[in-house]
């Protein structure tokens, strides 16, 4: 039983940040914008984050400077993406490649960076923020040591940033508006919606989200930031087309791929998985190769918004 | 009377801006992080290659070659219509073939570097096989599709090499040295270049670049593959086999970037796959090279070249306290700016049109639709 | 004389009042403007010396345009003669770099849709500006969305949707995904969405391109309810039939210029024909009678099935039919019948799910596309950007799209560019195809036009026994028009046989020998263009009649 819970508290580390960047790339593209700089927007996140961490480490502990942590990490997020924003919506230029370029911007920069304040480039920090348990919740049979026993409060906003982007996209005018943008640019032009203004709004949510989900990523699972994470912009992007742009579908998804990631770094400490003596690699592989198969039975039908990536021009016709 | 054909110069007018732009980013970078250092930290990474004279060169030359090759593969799956962002993992993949033949097959003699690079090349092309299929069959988006296949060619080289003892330099966490006949022969260049590391490699990225510069400008094979790049409906209406052609870009960019991979590990400079989860800074560098030298042949020739011209004076940056990556991040800039090349497009040809007056379309016999 | 005299009187009277009178008239002055508003009353709206450039050309020049209150206000001009544009600009969604616009006399700034929806101007574009997965009622509000503090609040949008609806007829259901919904229900909710919105003056961009003969009468009838309600129209077009049933008056554009306005009632339809294009029209062809020859194309039992999952429905359905040499045959419908996919199933495009494609006497139904296009097909494709032209390539390569593999443009694998550019400038020549760098311009910036000219001179100079035009004029001004007619009805008379595909009414009438009419898949009618007129093809075009046979 320990062994299911124990795997379950692993995958929400792995989960809560790859759901948190998924949904912010939904925003992003559900406006129009394609944004593949998450893997850089995670980094740019999680190292100021990180870095804070670390230099307020002699001063500050607990959960307040964990709370400041996220809002410097989603402001720097907000802030990187703002390039993306301005090559993609006022310069027109070809998002995947503006977006490449500030995926290999952010990890050069940030050792960059960290060599100049402190000489190597991993950033260490004190881990003071895992909850054992929660008061009251962490005792529920059950339920308990599942969701609120050795969890960190970032699960919990994550959490709540699941709930507030399918009410936001599909129940507020700005969700209405937001994806007219992505199906249908002159449409939302001609009622009159600012579909600039609105594409800056899906940028900016998804740089704030990747900065989050950059810091969330590193916090549970280590204790020091060395300008990588492993890739997981990229399976952002893959868990947001598997889950069809839709969030109920990216948190299911996530979810899934977040047990793949757990099982693969702890399956040593799992008894019957270790007796099969499937090396790790194997592990770290299943979510890549799901994935592409998963492509194969989504592509054709695709949900994707239908005018991402398209540059939009009013004076087109 | 047959019209001239006008040249258009604006791409490489906008790559010249975005160059200069980054060079910019970088010194201002430089000197936030150390005033005093920066000005001769910059003029180091401008003039770095040239102040060791032939050694310098021939060091350029050689970090150029991988590049040179990765950036071809995305220029000229570019031209084709396809973003490959799959080249760290063909690269990977290609080095991790060659390095295989080169350890473990010795018995093949003069013959074993060559065998070696085309062991590279197939395994490259089988990874460029992989996206091209799915893109062709399933539509699935190629970039994603790359992507995948890049952290899986990683993780099963890793595990690969890790697990497979004659290959697995135990102490050193890195597959073990290539056996001699391996390495690529130097060619003469080491007496061109003496003390540098420079081998026949850049011989075979030239000769590869040209080959690709003929293919697609001067076959049929070249013109339906840029023709489904352009547009897939018209050359299916044209008749040509739209998912052969995607199918056979995707495995010749793969190849390429696989070759690239056998070029670097059979050098003869030490180099060796390590077993760190980390993609090959190389591949990446390719889409700089493509993009910067606007994904012709001889642009990514060029450009690759200068990029690691670039590189090769950052390594000399090292004495002045900085660390090298502030190169990779003039080049991301580079990249960034470059993107602004349709803003570029559209500010010179306004100053064009204004030069030439108004066209005059009622004159043509057609309508503005 | 005295003053006092009773003659002189009266005199002195008259002429006071003479000169009071003129006083009144010829100083600007309070009572002066007052008259003049009183003109300008009947106009809502005016557009005055309107001129709006882009990069490279003068879309208006020097526009004016006066639109009175409570009428239909036709705006004719060919295609690409600016009439979309200077609806644009008083819609907003432009800016003029010179002149005016009044609006209930008041001279007002439009500087977005937002503005002009204030100002009560609302527009229904030729291509609709509809969110494909979002209902109707989404439409509607999109835009003027009623919420509480920040959350949608759709009930009371509803009910005056449904009340909007009902009262002007304009029958929807608001909760229908626009994908679902046909063009003209779609058409409907476009016009919704201006009444939602209070808009008193309606633009119409070329609403009848999309619907059949009897959705063109209804709209008709829409117009005349909507003015009878105190609204304005201005209704663009190129259809002179359409301006004759429903426009009090009519002012015309030609490149970019502004030719005049007249009294609908007035005016012939020639003389309006005269003034878009600038010259003497004619309006109908001429050919001789067609002679056919041998059977080249047969189709048989062909039937293509939908290709969503869950949808067993056939889209074309076993359509049978021949083509003989020396004749034009045509097949009409409203789009989305069938015909797109009939003709991809001949050509190859798709594949059909049964029945057999005969060409020659060959059965070519699962040939690749390359041998049919070797083997005596031409296909002008409907749309010239997506199928029918490489727009990134110049113009030479485009014209060997279909040859490039032949002995003659190659040897080995290396393309022999002298003859290619060689045979480019042939064609250039015989078929009069202008460009700004003849064989060398890239193919996107030249006209459409001469896009399709190009496509044609291909087509046509492969000689083909079996020539498949679908919508070879779509979106073409009048010359290129005449043009490409003439040159089918010479490939017709040099002996080929032809297959058209029009959604034009009169193209189809003035240019077929034989007229199959296709509704929901299947072949409805087999008719003679002499026999029929425009009403009875519109209604097999609709299945509202049906003809037992097909050939």
């Amino acid at each position: 039983m320990s062994v299911i819970y124990f795997i379950f508290q692993q995958t929400m580390y792995f989960m809560i940040p790859l759901m948190i960047v998924a949904l912010g790339a939904m925003f992003s593209e559900r406006s129009g914008i394609i944004n593949i700089a998450l893997e850089g927007i995670m980094t740019m996140g999680a190292f100021t984050g990180i870095l804070f961490l670390n230099l307020t480490g002699k001063s500050m502990s607990g959960q307040l400077q964990l709370i400041m942590a996220i809002l410097i990490s989603m402001g720097t997020g907000m802030i990187f993406s703002l390039f993306h924003a301005y090559a993609s919506i006022n310069m027109k230029s070809n998002q995947v490649i503006s977006g490449t370029a500030l995926n290999m911007f952010a990890p050069a920069f940030a050792v960059f960076v960290a060599r100049v304040i402190q000489g190597v480039q991993q950033v260490p920090f004190n881990n003071t923020f895992r909850i054992t348990s929660v008061p009251v919740l962490g005792s529920i049979p059950f339920i308990g040591p599942l969701l609120f026993q050795n969890a960190y409060i970032t699960t919990y906003v994550g959490i709540l940033i699941f709930v507030l982007s399918a009410v936001v996209l599909y129940r507020t005018r700005f969700g209405l508006r937001l994806r007219a943008c992505g199906e249908h640019p002159q449409a939302a032009d001609s009622a009159g919606i600012n579909v600039y203004r609105m594409q800056y709004a899906g940028v900016l949510i998804s740089g704030a989200l990747g900065g989050l989900g950059g810091l969330v990523f590193v916090v549970p699972t280590s204790t020091n930031f060395n300008a990588d994470v492993a890739g997981y912009g990229f399976l952002a992007l893959a868990v947001l087309i598997f889950g069809q742009w839709k969030p109920v579908n990216i948190m299911l998804c996530s979810l899934f791929f977040g047990l793949m990631k757990a099982v693969a770094s702890s399956y040593s400490g799992i008894p019957f998985l270790s007796a099969l003596g499937i090396p790790s690699y194997f592990y770290k592989m299943v979510p890549y190769i799901i994935t592409l198969i998963v492509l194969i039975f989504t592509s054709r039908n695709s949900q994707a918004p239908k005018a991402e990536g398209i540059p939009y021009d009013k004076g087109q016709r | 009377m047959k019209p001239k054909q006008i040249k258009d110069h604006t791409g490489i007018l906008s790559s010249i801006f975005a160059i200069i732009l980054g060079l910019i980013v970088g010194l201002i970078i430089l000197f936030l992080c150390n005033p005093e250092q920066a000005l001769p930290g910059f003029a180091t990474i401008l003039s770095g290659a040239f102040t060791h004279g032939a050694k310098g060169v021939g060091q350029v030359f050689y970090y150029a070659t991988p590049i040179i090759l990765t950036g071809l593969s995305v220029g000229f799956a570019f031209k084709t219509g396809l973003f490959n962002i799959g080249t760290p993992g063909q690269f990977i993949i290609g080095g991790f073939g060659a390095v295989y033949v080169g350890i473990l097959w010795t018995s093949l003699g003069p013959a074993h570097w060559i065998v070696a690079l085309a062991a590279s090349v197939i395994l490259g092309a089988l990874w460029g096989l992989v996206p091209g299929i799915l893109k062709a069959y399933y539509n699935v988006n190629e970039v994603i599709a790359s992507i995948m296949m890049n952290y899986i060619g990683m993780y099963l080289v890793n595990w690969i090499t890790k697990s497979y003892k004659p290959l697995f330099n135990n102490l050193r966490n890195e597959s073990k040295n290539v056996a001699n006949t391996a390495n690529i022969p130097k060619m003469g260049l080491d007496k061109i270049f003496p003390g540098s590391s420079v081998n026949g490699g850049i011989i075979i990225a030239i000769l590869v670049v040209i080959l690709i510069w003929v293919i697609l400008n001067k076959t049929t094979f070249g013109y339906e593959l840029k023709a489904v790049g352009f547009n897939r409906d018209a050359s299916k209406y044209a008749g040509i086999n739209e998912k052969k052609s995607i199918i056979l870009s995707m495995v010749i960019a793969g190849a390429i970037a696989g070759l690239a991979g056998g070029l670097l590990f059979l050098a003869g400079t030490g180099k060796h796959i390590e077993i760190k989860d980390v993609l090959p800074s190389e591949g990446f560098t390719g889409i700089s090279v493509a993009l910067l030298g606007l994904n012709n042949p001889i642009g990514v020739l060029f450009s690759g070249i200068f990029i690691a011209y670039l590189t090769a004076g950052g390594f000399y940056l090292q004495l002045f306290e900085f660390s090298t990556e502030i190169i990779d991040i003039i080049v991301a800039v580079i990249i960034y700016f470059s993107a602004f090349a349709l803003m570029v497009k559209i500010i010179m040809s306004k100053f064009v049109g204004q030069k030439n007056g108004k066209t005059d379309e009622t004159g043509k016999g057609g309508t503005k639709s | 004389m005295p003053f006092d005299s009773p003659v002189s009187k009266d005199l002195v009277s008259y002429g006071i009042f003479f000169l009071l009178y003129n006083f009144i008239n010829r100083v600007p002055g309070p009572i002066d403007r007052y008259r003049s508003k009183g003109d300008f009353m009947d106009y809502i709206i005016e557009m005055l010396h309107i001129t709006k450039e882009f990069p490279g050309i003068i879309a208006n020049d020097d526009i004016t345009l006066q639109l009175k209150k409570g009428e239909i206000h036709a705006l004719l001009g060919e295609n690409g003669a600016g009439k979309s544009t200077l609806m644009s600009v008083l819609f907003g969604l432009y800016q003029p770099e010179k002149g005016s616009i009044r609006v209930r006399g008041n001279e007002e700034k439009i500087t977005g849709p937002l503005d002009a929806n204030a100002l009560g101007i609302g527009m229904v574009h030729q291509h609709f500006k509809l969110v494909e997965n979002f209902t109707v009622l989404q439409n509607i509000v999109l835009g003027m969305e009623t919420t509480r503090r920040g959350f949608l609040k759709m009930d009371d949008a509803r009910k005056k949707v449904m009340e909007l609806s009902e009262k002007y007829k304009l029958f929807v259901d608001p909760d229908a995904l626009i994908s679902d919904i046909t063009v003209g229900m779609q058409q409907r909710v476009e016009i919704l969405k201006m009444l939602y919105r209070d808009n008193e003056i309606m633009i119409f961009d070329e609403p009848t391109a999309v619907l059949t003969p009897q959705e063109i009468d209804e709209l008709m009838q829409i117009m005349r309810d909507l003015v009878k309600e105190g609204k304005s129209i201005l209704f663009i077009t190129h259809k002179l039939n359409e301006i004759k049933a429903v426009a009090d008056r009519c002012s015309v554009l030609r490149r970019g210029k502004y030719i005049g306005t007249v009294d609908v009632a007035d005016t012939t339809r020639e003389e309006m024909s005269e003034m878009m294009v600038g010259r003497k029209v004619n309006l109908t062809i001429s050919k001789k009678s067609s002679e056919p020859g041998e059977v080249v194309l047969e189709v048989k039992d062909l039937s293509v099935k939908a290709k969503r999952e869950g949808q067993t429905k056939k889209l074309v359905h076993d359509v049978s039919f021949q083509v003989r040499r020396g004749e034009i045959v045509c097949i009409a419908g409203i789009d989305g019948n069938g015909q797109t996919e009939l003709i991809h199933a001949i050509t190859g495009i798709s594949d059909p799910s049964s029945g057999t494609v005969t060409i020659n006497g060959e059965d070519m139904t699962k040939k690749s596309i390359r041998y049919k296009n070797t083997h005596g097909l031409s296909h002008i494709p409907e749309d010239r950007h997506k199928h029918g032209l490489v727009l990134e390539y110049n113009l030479a390569y485009n014209l060997v799209l279909q040859q490039y593999f032949d002995k003659e443009f190659q040897s080995g694998t290396f393309l022999k560019n002298d003859h290619i550019y060689d045979y480019a400038q042939k064609l250039i020549e015989n078929y009069d195809i202008r460009s700004s760098e003849g064989a060398f311009t890239t193919t996107r910036s030249m006209s459409g036009g001469n896009q399709q000219k190009a496509i044609v001179a291909r087509e046509i100079s492969k000689s083909p026994d079996i020539l498949l035009a679908v919508q070879p004029t779509r979106g073409l001004d009048v010359g290129a028009i005449e043009y490409i007619h003439n040159q089918l009805v010479k490939q017709r008379d040099a002996g080929a046989a032809i297959l058209l595909v029009s959604l034009e009414l009169d193209e189809v009438m003035n240019l077929s020998d034989r007229i199959l009419v296709i509704f929901e898949g299947e072949i409805v009618a087999d008719l003679d263009p002499e026999n029929i007129t425009v009403q009875e093809l519109g209604l097999y075009m609709s299945g509202a009649k049906k003809e037992g046979g097909t050939l």
